[in-house]
């Protein structure tokens, strides 16, 4: 057999492989590992997206906004009563929230209308995290 | 009325799994996980071993799915990345480049002629067997051999020449020596 016909014959032979006994539990314990590595980059990320979150908004909050204030340039007043606009605009759609559940006297104790914000952004920043770590699944 | 995942392509599979699909990659690992395993033993890789390696390969082909374009079979494409794990895994072990190519493996004494693939492997060296394999059982070319085992290319010529003229012996040894290649030092 001259190795023109002994090649071929050698991969045909490497590529004839029976069908092993447990081929059916080797394909589960894949599928296992993969649901479980699966899991945890859910964790991972979402632990990281509410890090990150908080992290911001912390920052965010110490950053000390005197933006309204008369000395702050032009620009950064702008910037800072669009901020506590937005934030009244906030405590006005959980106050018509709260309204629609009975709750309209419902205290929100000492919080400023900023912590307010600040507390609504943290939220929004948890919900835009877990958004994109669902997202990162599907793609 | 929606079709079985048996009655799917590799590449549609493959593509629905790069999307996330778990199931679908299920189904390509019922497929194509015996052949990944018979390789991994047939490069010398032990039971559990090859298993694990296995394993690997397929989760790490997972997570590249979107890398396979179906220029090639989906089984060939997982044992490329299973074979190169494996060797990864051997370099890691100092102790295998001791035992690499000093390690003789008995010769097989079945009947000449009834023997198959497996058991005519058993009568190379562990360079030769794993050479051999990753030729024509992974696939890849002399040059990635000896990329991926450090090795010069000459030499895993050699080692290929070598295993497959015992091979020849053994699973084809009625057959004339017209096109026999003679042995390389």
């Amino acid at each position: 057999m001259s190795s023109d016909e002994f090649d071929p014959m050698i991969e045909r032979l490497f590529a004839r492989t029976p069908l092993m006994a447990d081929a059916a539990l080797f394909a589960a314990d894949v599928e296992t590992k993969l649901q479980s590595s699966n899991r945890v980059r859910t964790v991972a990320l979402t632990v990281a997206g509410l890090i990150g979150g908080l992290i911001a908004v912390r920052e965010a909050v110490n950053l000390d906004l005197r933006l309204s204030d008369a000395g702050a340039p032009v620009a950064g007043r702008a910037i800072g009563q669009g901020l506590q606009a937005a934030s009244l605009d906030v405590q006005g759609a959980i106050a018509t929230g709260l309204g629609q559940f009975g709750l309209s006297d419902l205290s929100l104790g000492s919080m400023g209308g900023m912590q307010l914000f600040w507390l609504s952004a943290g939220a929004v920043i948890a919900l835009a995290a877990a958004a994109v770590m669902k997202l990162s699944q599907e793609v | 009325m929606a079709r079985a995942l048996k009655d799917y392509h590799d590449v549609e599979l493959a593509a629905l799994a790069a999307a996330g699909g778990r199931r679908e990659f299920g189904e390509l690992v019922r497929r194509h996980g015996s052949a990944v395993r018979a390789l991994l033993r047939r490069m010398g890789a032990q039971g559990a071993e090859a298993d694990d390696v296995a394993q690997d390969a397929f989760l790490q082909a997972f997570e590249k799915c979107a890398e396979f374009r179906g220029e090639g079979t989906f089984a060939a494409w997982v044992k490329r990345i299973a074979a190169r794990l494996y060797l990864k895994r051997k370099a890691r072990d100092a102790r295998y480049v001791a035992e690499l190519g000093t390690e003789e493996i008995a010769p097989a004494i079945d009947t000449p002629g009834l023997v198959d693939l497996d058991e005519a492997l058993k009568s190379l060296n562990a360079t030769e067997r794993l050479c051999v394999s990753l030729c024509h059982g992974a696939g890849l070319s002399h040059p990635e051999i000896a990329a991926a085992m450090n090795l010069p290319l000459g030499t895993v010529k050699s080692h290929v020449k070598r295993g497959l003229d015992k091979l020849r012996a053994r699973l084809a040894p009625d057959a004339g020596q017209s096109g026999r290649a003679s042995h390389v030092i």
